[in-house]
């Protein structure tokens, strides 16, 4: 799928994972925003983005559509959580998530979306809007290298401490032969307690600080 | 032709002017406002305080679904009186609002614009055919984005997630606190400490001799949060019957105030209110 917006900006050109971990779930993507995959116009874009307390999504798609997109499952997101105790869980998300893909104006994205509530989830939406839960997702033109790493490297067991540098390792092994995708990662934790963010600048920065978080050195094969 | 001419008179609506220049339909929505229970705001030096008496008519009645105090955004609520009903309907056009304004221009919106965008929706219901006017007051509280480093964001500080960075800013800006009171005419005014509903009269000169001394555009000086919710509390104790002394399960209160762990509205918990209670009780 190449989504293209009014200025041809494409971020298709991608490579976004999400992985279920024993205590939560984590998100990563690169940064690189390029026009069809041959000219890189924004090395430090944000491809992971918190849509509500505890749950995030990952995008691949044109940039104005992806903004436009998140602006809009924000707000119904805060509507659902005021009219509603507890807030929305990460399939309320999704569902809500698809239903703004379906409807007309919105925009062929591809998204893995992740969140704790009340179990950690990880769903990937299609550009038709279907839901499917599952313990890795990826999208984006990097994504057959990704699943290719975390098909081996997996496991749901493990913590998202660990898990992150799965993770990292899975999106750089994508920009090792995606032309589309690099120069920097966005990794999202999620877990009960925390939705944390992080913004590395340059893919091997960001594969070894997830890899010495790891307490588990045999993470990484 | 004489049943049409009787319907046309019928559908023309209630809210016309009497001969002296009066909107009886408002003035009596007013009224519908005076026999509800009473809600309270008042501004601190560290938030605003919205405080309310619940109308518990029975032991078997549940007080948590007596709902006076609403969130409507991370850093607004508002508090009602009179017809809970029209009230509701309120409450989904603010919080509808505040999150339009949010996806329109890409920031939370302010105390004052939202007290003035529900003022222009009362209005409206005040002048159109076919309608009857709110029977509900509010109070708009919040904190507005004060002056700060990052106040105004230059399209190029955008990454592809600007929203998120307009958040981030935020919660580096001091913050405004402020409080508005919408009426069924829909005018609305700044105040640093009012109420409205049932026994509004005592409840505002309580306040006035309690807050009396600030400048009136900024927070009363010096006067904290706690400060701030005993007042709130203590002043609706003037209202009440002497027989029926309010509680905690016939009082609610939340504080908008600078981001907590909790974020900037925190409703408060029972033990805290019990314990203001208590210490209003032994003064």
């Amino acid at each position: 799928m190449h989504g293209t917006d009014s200025n041809g900006i494409v971020t298709t050109g991608t490579t976004t994972v999400g992985l279920v971990g024993a205590d939560g779930v984590v998100l990563a993507a690169d940064s690189r925003a390029s026009l069809g995959g041959r000219f890189v116009t924004n090395r430090t874009a944000r491809k992971v983005v918190p849509v509500d307390d505890r749950t995030a999504l990952t995008f691949a798609g044109s940039v104005g559509d992806a903004q436009s997109f998140v602006r809009r499952l924000r707000a119904e997101l805060a509507l659902y959580d005021m009219d509603h105790e507890p807030g929305a869980s990460v399939d309320t998300a999704a569902t809500v998530a698809a239903d703004l893909i379906r409807r007309e104006e919105t925009p062929q994205l591809e998204l893995v979306l992740g969140g704790v509530v009340p179990d950690p989830t990880v769903y990937q939406i299609d550009p038709a809007g279907g839901v499917m839960d599952a313990p890795i997702a990826a999208s984006g033109s990097g994504m057959q290298l990704a699943y290719g790493y975390l098909e081996d490297a997996h496991d749901p067991e493990r913590s998202v401490a660990e898990l992150r540098a799965v993770a990292a390792m899975a999106v750089r092994n994508a920009t090792e032969r995606d032309t589309a995708s690099g120069d920097g990662m966005t990794i999202a934790t999620i877990t009960a307690d925390e939705l944390e963010r992080e913004q590395y600048d340059g893919i091997e920065r960001a594969v070894s600080a997830a890899t010495s978080r790891t307490t588990d050195s045999e993470v990484v094969r | 032709m004489n049943t049409s001419s009787r319907q046309r008179a019928y559908d023309r609506g209630h809210t016309i002017f009497s001969p002296d220049g009066r909107l009886y339909q408002v003035e009596y929505a007013r009224e519908a406002v005076e026999r509800g229970s009473p809600s309270v705001g008042v501004v601190t030096s560290e938030g605003v305080v919205l405080a309310a008496r619940k109308r518990v008519r029975s032991p078997l009645l549940e007080p948590d679904s007596v709902e006076k105090i609403h969130r409507v955004d991370d850093h607004l609520a508002v508090a009602t009186a009179g017809h809970a009903a029209d009230a509701r309907q309120l409450v989904e056009a603010a919080r509808k609002r505040c999150q339009q304004h949010r996806l329109q221009y890409g920031e939370p919106i302010g105390v004052s614009v939202l007290a003035s965008d529900l003022a222009d929706h009362i209005q409206e219901q005040t002048q159109s055919g076919g309608t009857r006017p709110y029977g509900a007051a509010v109070l708009v509280g919040g904190v507005d984005p004060g002056p700060g480093p990052n106040s105004s964001p230059t399209p190029d500080d955008r990454s592809a997630d600007e929203t998120e960075r307009e958040r981030e800013s935020a919660t580096e800006r001091t913050v405004q606190p402020a409080l508005y009171e919408v009426d069924p005419g829909g005018t609305f005014y700044g105040w640093r400490g009012t109420a409205i509903g049932d026994g509004t009269a005592e409840i505002r000169s309580f306040l006035e001799t309690e807050l009396d001394g600030g400048d009136s555009t900024a927070a009363t000086p010096d006067l904290t949060r706690d400060r701030g919710l005993s007042i709130a509390l203590d002043a609706l104790a003037t209202t009440a019957a002497d027989d029926r002394p309010i509680s905690a399960s016939t009082v609610t209160a939340r504080v908008l105030g600078p981001e907590s762990d909790s974020g900037q509205s925190t409703p408060v918990g029972d033990d805290e209110l019990e314990r203001v209670l208590a210490a209003l009780e032994s003064d």
